[in-house]
Order: C-alpha cells, then sequence, then structure tokens
C-alpha cells in the first residue's frame, strides 16, 4: 500500500473525461487528486476499487485498466441506486476512491502459456486489464484467444479495444452475438458453442472466464469437456460489498471472504466454496 | 494480586471515572432489566447484577456509529472530507467472562487479519477493562462448553472476584497494576488465590443445577459444520424455525457484520454512518441489479452457524466464535439459538 492511507477514508478523485460505452454503460477517465501527476495508486489487473459517490454511497468495481500504459478508468453499469448517481456527474465532478483491494488474475505465473478469454457481455470489463497486459507482453505468451459474446452488436463493449485485438499480432479474436441481425457477418450464437466450433489448445492452457451465472456454467461445461483443467480455469466473482477490508462480512463465500481472499478464484476453488455464483 | 473490601470495590470504578467514560451493569429501574450502559454515577453499577440484556460490544463497536462527514461542492467542484473516529477513553467495568470473550474475539478479528479496520482500533486504543468473575452462573449460560468462563483467564486490565466480605483484585496488565497501587490496595497472598479457585470449581459445579437451559456440546459438531457433512435437511428446518428479525446477531458478544450507509444529513452534505447489520436479512448479500446468491434463508441460517462453529472461521478468533452466554436463545422467536442449534445437529449425527 502507498503513503496515502484509503482503507476506510476515500480519497478523492477528478472524472477528467466520460465515454459512453453501451446502452446503460460509460467510462470514467479519472484522475488521483492527492497524488504526483494524479496517477493511480499501484494495482495489478483483477483488482477492484470501491468508489464513492458523494451523497450516495459507495460501490464495488472491476478494474478494467491496464496495470501498463494505461489511463486509469471504471466502466460502469447503469444498474442501482449509486451507479446511477454516478452516471449523472460531468467531467470535472469529484468521486471518492478506496483501495485497490483483492488478490487479481495471474501474469507471472501463466508465462510460457496459451490463454483463452471467455467474456459474456460486460463480463469483458475485469478481462480488459488482464487481455491488455499479456497484448502488451504477448512474446510471452502462446496463443491468445478471445471470445467474446453479446446480445447485440451495439451491446458489444470496447469498441476501441476490441479493433486493436483483432488486429495485434498472434491474437485470434472471436466475436458473436446471440441472435442474428441484418448488417451483422460476424459468429452468431452463445459464446459456449464458438468455443467448440473454433481449434482451442488444450494443453498448457489457461482460460479466464467471465459472465453472467448462466453463460459461466455452460462455458465451463464446454471448457472442462474438452479436457482444461478445472484449477486452469480463471474467473473473478462478485458479491454485496461494503468494506474492501475483510471487515463487513457481506462478501463471505464459503469459507473465504471475496475482498481479501478473491476476487479472483480459479474453478477449482469455486466449486468447493459450496454456494451459487 | 490485590485485596479490597466490598463496600470499597466501587472506589475503583470511581478512581475509573476520573479519567474514563464509565461504562458497566445498570439494572434499569422500571424494567428491572440489565444493561451494560455508560454510568454517569459509579453507585448506579451494580457487580451482582445478572448478565446484561445487550452485551457490552456496543461501546466498542457502536450499533449505529458516524465514521465520517462531507460536504461536496457541486458548483465549485469541491469535497471536504471529516473522519470521525471515536477514541475518547472508556472503562468497562464489571464485564462477564463471556463477554470479555467477546471482546477479544473482535479484537482478533478486526485488528488481527490482513488489515486492521481503523474505527474499531480507535475504539479499542484507551479502553480499561475490569472483568468480573462469576461465582454462579445465570439460567441461561453455558460458557463451560465454549471455554469462555466462568472465570476470564487474559484480557483484562483488573479481574475482580467475589470473596465473601472482599473481592480479590487480579492485574492482568500494567495499566491495571498501576491502578492498583495508586489506590494502595492491600496486597493478597495464596491463600486468597486458592479462595478463587475453590470459587470458580463451585461456580462450574453449580451449573448443573442452576444453568438448566442451555448446553451446547459445541466440539462435538464443529467437525460437521466445518466440513459440510450435515444434511441438507437439518439446515431446511431450522430456516423454516427463523424469523429474519437478525435478534441473535446483535445480542451476539461476537457478531460483527456491519452496513454502511451514506445518509444525507443537509444540502450538499452527508454522513458515512456504519450499522450494525445481520447475515439473516434478505439484503444480506443481494446485489445491485437484484441478483442474490443467499436467497433462501436457509442459506442464510448455515452460514451463521457456520460462522460461530466452524474451524475456518476459527482461525480468525483463535478459538470458536460462540462464548457461551446463551443470549441469541434467549432473544429468538423461532427456538433457533445456538444451543438448539447444536442439539439439532447431534440429533441427526447420531441418526
Amino acid at each position: 500500500m502507498s503513503e496515502i492511507n484509503n482503507l476506510t477514508i476515500p480519497e478523492i478523485v477528478t472524472i477528467d473525461e466520460i465515454k459512453d460505452e453501451i446502452v446503460e454503460v460509460k467510462t470514467f477517465y479519472l484522475s488521483f487528486d492527492a497524488r504526483k501527476g494524479g496517477e493511480a495508486p499501484k494495482f495489478t489487473s483483477g483488482q477492484f476499487v470501491m468508489c464513492t459517490v458523494f451523497g450516495a454511497g459507495e460501490f464495488a468495481v472491476s478494474l478494467p485498466t491496464c496495470p501498463e500504459n494505461d489511463r486509469f478508468h471504471l466502466t460502469v453499469r447503469r444498474v442501482g441506486k449509486v451507479t446511477n448517481a454516478l452516471h449523472e456527474l460531468k467531467p470535472g465532478d469529484k468521486i471518492g476512491i478506496r483501495g485497490p483491494f483483492g488478490n487479481g488474475f495471474p501474469f507471472d505465473e501463466i508465462k510460457g502459456k496459451n490463454v483463452i478469454y471467455v467474456a459474456g457481455g460486460i463480463g469483458l470489463i475485469p478481462l480488459r486489464s488482464s487481455i491488455m497486459r499479456v497484448m502488451q507482453n504477448k512474446d510471452k505468451f502462446g496463443r491468445v484467444l478471445l471470445f467474446l459474446g453479446a446480445r447485440t452488436p451495439q451491446e458489444l463493449m470496447y469498441a476501441d479495444s476490441i479493433k486493436e485485438w483483432k488486429t495485434a499480432p498472434g491474437f485470434e479474436t472471436n466475436i458473436t452475438i446471440d441472435n442474428p441481425v441484418p448488417g451483422w457477418d460476424g459468429d452468431v450464437g452463445f459464446v459456449h458453442t464458438l468455443i467448440k466450433k473454433k481449434n482451442i489448445p488444450i494443453e498448457n492452457t489457461v482460460a479466464f472466464v467471465c459472465g453472467p451465472p448462466m453463460m459461466f456454467n455452460a462455458v465451463i461445461k464446454e471448457l472442462t469437456e474438452l479436457g482444461i483443467g478445472e484449477e486452469n480455469i480463471i474467473s473473478t466473482l462478485e458479491r454485496h460489498m461494503k468494506c474492501g477490508i475483510g471487515k463487513c462480512q457481506h462478501c463471505a463465500i464459503g469459507r473465504t471472504l471475496v475482498c481479501t481472499d478473491g476476487p479472483v478464484y480459479t474453478y477449482r476453488q469455486i466449486k468447493t466454496l459450496g454456494e451459487q455464483i | 494480586m490485590y485485596l479490597i473490601k466490598k463496600s470499597q470495590v466501587m472506589d475503583i470504578a470511581k478512581e475509573l471515572q476520573k479519567e474514563y467514560e464509565l461504562y458497566g451493569p445498570v439494572i434499569d429501574k422500571e424494567t428491572k432489566q440489565t444493561m451494560f450502559v455508560k454510568a454517569d454515577d459509579a453507585a448506579e453499577i451494580d457487580l451482582n447484577a445478572p448478565i446484561p440484556a445487550i452485551p457490552p460490544k456496543h461501546v466498542l463497536f457502536p450499533n449505529y456509529e458516524r465514521i465520517m462527514s462531507y460536504k461536496y461542492d457541486r458548483q465549485n467542484k469541491k469535497v471536504d472530507i471529516k473522519p470521525d473516529f471515536d477514541e475518547k477513553p472508556k472503562a468497562l467495568f464489571g464485564l462477564r467472562s463471556c463477554d470479555l470473550t467477546g471482546v477479544l474475539c473482535m479484537d482478533r478479528f478486526f485488528l488481527g487479519q490482513e488489515f486492521a479496520d481503523e474505527v474499531y482500533k480507535n475504539h479499542r486504543k484507551n479502553m480499561f477493562i475490569v472483568s468480573n468473575t462469576c461465582i454462579a452462573p445465570f439460567k441461561q449460560c453455558f460458557c463451560v462448553c465454549t471455554d469462555s468462563g466462568p472465570a476470564a483467564q487474559e484480557g483484562y486490565d483488573l479481574n475482580l472476584t467475589d470473596l465473601g466480605d472482599q473481592y480479590l483484585v487480579e492485574a492482568g496488565s500494567d495499566k491495571g497494576k498501576k491502578l492498583a497501587e495508586k489506590m494502595g490496595l492491600a496486597k493478597a497472598d495464596d491463600s486468597h488465590k486458592k479462595a478463587k479457585e475453590n470459587a470458580v470449581d463451585k461456580s462450574i459445579s453449580l451449573f448443573d443445577s442452576i444453568a438448566t437451559d442451555n448446553k451446547a456440546w459445541i466440539s462435538r459438531v464443529m467437525n460437521r459444520v466445518t466440513t459440510g457433512l450435515i444434511d441438507e435437511k437439518v439446515w431446511e428446518y431450522i430456516g423454516n424455525q427463523c424469523i429474519e428479525c437478525g435478534a441473535c446477531s446483535f445480542v451476539c458478544p461476537s457478531c460483527t457484520c456491519f452496513n454502511i450507509t451514506d445518509p444525507i444529513t443537509a444540502p450538499d452534505e452527508a454522513d458515512r454512518m456504519r450499522t450494525w447489520d445481520s447475515c439473516s436479512y434478505e439484503g444480506y448479500s443481494r446485489m445491485a441489479g437484484g441478483h442474490n446468491p443467499r436467497k433462501p434463508v436457509e442459506d442464510r441460517r448455515s452460514k451463521r452457524f457456520f460462522c460461530k462453529l466452524s474451524y475456518s472461521q476459527a482461525k480468525k478468533y483463535l478459538r470458536p466464535g460462540c462464548v457461551g452466554c446463551g443470549r441469541c436463545q434467549w432473544v429468538c422467536p423461532g427456538d433457533i439459538g445456538l444451543p438448539n442449534v447444536v442439539t439439532y445437529i447431534r440429533r441427526e449425527i447420531q441418526k
């Protein structure tokens, strides 16, 4: 942790820029008022922060920002009272940030392996951080495959990043939408059906899966049937959170707390937690 | 070890009051219930009062507490945050050993994990604890089953034991020793120590005849709760009895779940409040958007007992989460206080 203590009291950040991603989802570019150059505290991909909207409350949100060469930002869907208030804010407004918290995705541990990313809808938000990092260090990894699913072409997240991934050397980017629509010439169908169609590596492979529970379960079934080990399937869980430091207990799952033991778990761990995801 | 005459024991409280806010068991005149509250006059405190209805955890972990206040000036884009931590010196006088064990559980949980909780740390920073040995159990007690009584083993600054016409005063810290020396208390010898041991032994022997309400052989069920080898039907039965009132959590000396809200206090001003919460509430794990991974009540109910009775949770407290005070059994409208749940599980094991 840095010299600035934000464990209990949020530090103040300024919204520099707001970008509309898809319907009800916006990206907020932030700079930290009390830090040199407005730079963010050190973090790793897969971690999360607690974001305060003054006068509304606080919520936990995963970090889509790549820890290397990236502007610090949060991507948030308008879904409840606090996120609603956040969406009403304008560039220049202040919000509060505590964190980063949590364990984060493995990076050094998976060097030399093939990497598969499977994201459904806004499940791409936490994975973006890891994808960007792997892209910037592509020479240290084997094949990198992206499987992105969305309901409609309009609901595809991060259009700019996807453009980059499509042309990134060594990246195999596959995009699918749920139902055919005029003007879409890409794949159609749920994302787990797409995995079967492509020739994916099984040996020496790590898969990152993130999305709604239904999609998650279907993808896991597909991947394990193809022979990818449970310990090589990695996901990040979301829970109702209040403190982020392992005290409020709202995010308890099994014998672990998502805020300090997670949010990143392997599928083998998730199975032993004995709770719904 | 020191001695103090029974008629003078409240002098300790009066001495503490010079430096600390004094809290202790006070019998409410109207309801005749014991409450552990702030005593402006040390004479209100009754060392012989029955176990307080609500444990003293609210002194260290208030049920409703402001942790910061802030102003946000929308026009000028300015935010001003004021942390509000309570570090006033407080003295807990006449704590029963079960409640002291609850305080130790909270210490280990709030201060001993990966992160220390700053709010709690400030409450605890300047605290003086005087515990009181139970020379006889109360009706609902089962601290002998949970290794938390009837005499306190650790965590006190001073411990009092009723020896008839005088109290044995044991110092458990330098702070406690200093106070005893300052008051010029008479020194006790080995005979008094022996007398205390006899009093404690006698207290334990009285559990069979006085503490008739509860028994909880928790060591028998800890293994089952930890490994999850309990029939789903048992939890369903327990869940069906639960009316989700949350009373068990609020009267438990070691329950520490909290919620955080930001109520608005004036235009462009708000407080950040930390309030007690209970894992039995439906909204406890419900996320924005409505997804709730613990929707059925039995899913939530089993988690509370997992928290009190599993080894994995005991690692955080360095002991079982239950301290044997019997309050949950006392308040539960559904008859599923911890001792009863232990009984249900044991019955299931024996089948």
